[in-house]
């Protein structure tokens, strides 16, 4: 067999072996603890039966009980994204849902966590502090559907450009309502934050000159 | 090269035989610029995958003399969209537009970067001419390799009948 060198460590510097990926807990049995240990109920639209509601208050020790555990180590945040409701075939409910995907890389195990939240008062706690990847993904999530993730260091919009009024994922946002860009967003304060953090000193603030706000035109070449 | 003295009865251009020849500045200046585009690619999709496939060995756009790919636009004088833009893009778009030296030319690759292509959505600009003047637009999605030439050669047509006295106003 032409492979049959392949897990010959010749150059001696083999990396240290992983560890093999162990059998997690069944779905039954992870509805189980979270049923338990956190008043969480399972929803049964989702037909893969890997789905739990938890209420809004748990949500931070949901996401620590599931990192966390022996058994359990979640240990990576897959996504974060929202759901919105409005006109969904038989809903009755929360308009929108915050939707966390997390992974193990010890277990093979899934797990999808749901937060049902109401539009007037579209908030979820933060979890940015627990995964770092959640701070981007808490922005996205509410540059789109608009729920806001309560004690966020940075809440801007990240896939939309920054004049954008809206959120667009929303199902009564006209979709093809467009919202152009005059200015470009430097990023400047981010970039003096990354370079702080990287143990530069900023001497001299830049100052962006974004230059005259541009124009659009029709097809006639007409100013609009 | 060995110089006969003129008999001053004759005009000297006679005997200057094929040293020169005699043309006019445009067609010079025009023979220079298409044969010698400096393309800057701004691929932002697939569309951009048919350019290299246009710039690599199996089509050559060397044949045409614009082969030299510059990632600055002030060093490139036609500016090739590959791919779709978005509002968000849009004003980078228009600034590296602006920092190209005139005479400059612009070819909108594919489906997307022509008419927003299928992205019929809050982001999409539908068609960089809102944005950019255009002169060659490319069909497909993406174009291949052939029609990506092809519209080289219509920019070249294009250089071949300007005058220099009619310079493109900036901004255009």
């Amino acid at each position: 067999m032409s492979g049959a060198h392949h897990g010959d460590h010749s150059h001696g510097h083999a990396a240290p072996a992983r560890p093999a990926i162990q059998p997690g807990l069944s779905k039954e049995r992870l509805r189980e603890i979270l049923e338990s240990r956190l008043a969480a109920k399972t929803d049964s639209r989702d037909l893969r039966g890997t789905t739990v509601i938890v209420a809004r208050e748990r949500l931070r020790d949901a996401v620590l009980l599931l990192r966390d555990e022996s058994d359990l180590r979640f240990d990576q945040l897959l996504d974060i994204s929202g759901v919105d409701y409005l006109a969904f075939p038989g809903h009755r409910g929360p308009r929108f849902a915050a939707v966390y995907l997390f992974k193990s890389t010890v277990f093979t195990h899934r797990i999808t966590l749901k937060v049902e939240v109401d539009e007037d008062d579209a908030s979820v706690p933060s979890i940015h502090d627990l995964f770092l990847f959640a701070n981007w993904a808490e922005r996205e999530t509410w540059d789109q559907y608009g729920i806001v993730f309560v004690g966020h260091p940075n809440l801007k919009r990240l896939l939309n450009h920054h004049e954008f009024i809206g959120h667009p994922l929303r199902k009564d946002y006209p979709c093809q309502k467009r919202q152009k860009l005059s200015v470009n967003d430097p990023m400047i304060d981010q970039l003096e934050a990354r370079l702080k953090q990287r143990g530069y000193t900023v001497l001299e603030h830049g100052v962006f000159e974004p230059g005259t706000p541009m124009t659009y035109h029709d097809k006639a070449g007409a100013a609009r | 090269m060995v110089f006969k003295p003129t008999p001053a009865s004759v005009t000297p251009e006679v005997n200057l035989g094929d040293a020169f020849v005699t043309t006019r500045v445009d067609a010079v200046v025009n023979w220079g610029r298409r044969n010698s585009l400096w393309p800057f690619p701004f691929g932002t999709a697939c569309c951009a995958i048919e350019f290299m496939g246009m710039v690599s060995s199996m089509f050559d756009v060397s044949r045409f003399g614009a082969e030299l790919v510059r990632f600055s636009p002030r060093q490139a004088d036609l500016l090739i969209i590959a791919g779709t833009v978005t509002y968000k893009q849009a004003p980078v778009l228009r600034r590296i537009y602006e920092q190209m030296l005139a005479p400059r030319w612009v070819i909108s690759a594919g489906a997307c970067a022509t008419s927003g292509g299928f992205y019929d959505c809050y982001c999409t600009v539908p068609g960089i001419d809102e944005i950019i003047p255009v002169d060659v637009y490319v069909a497909g999605c993406p174009p291949r390799p052939e029609a990506f030439l092809e519209a080289i050669w219509q920019i070249q047509q294009k250089i071949s009948g300007e005058a220099i006295r009619e310079q493109k106003a900036i901004g255009a």
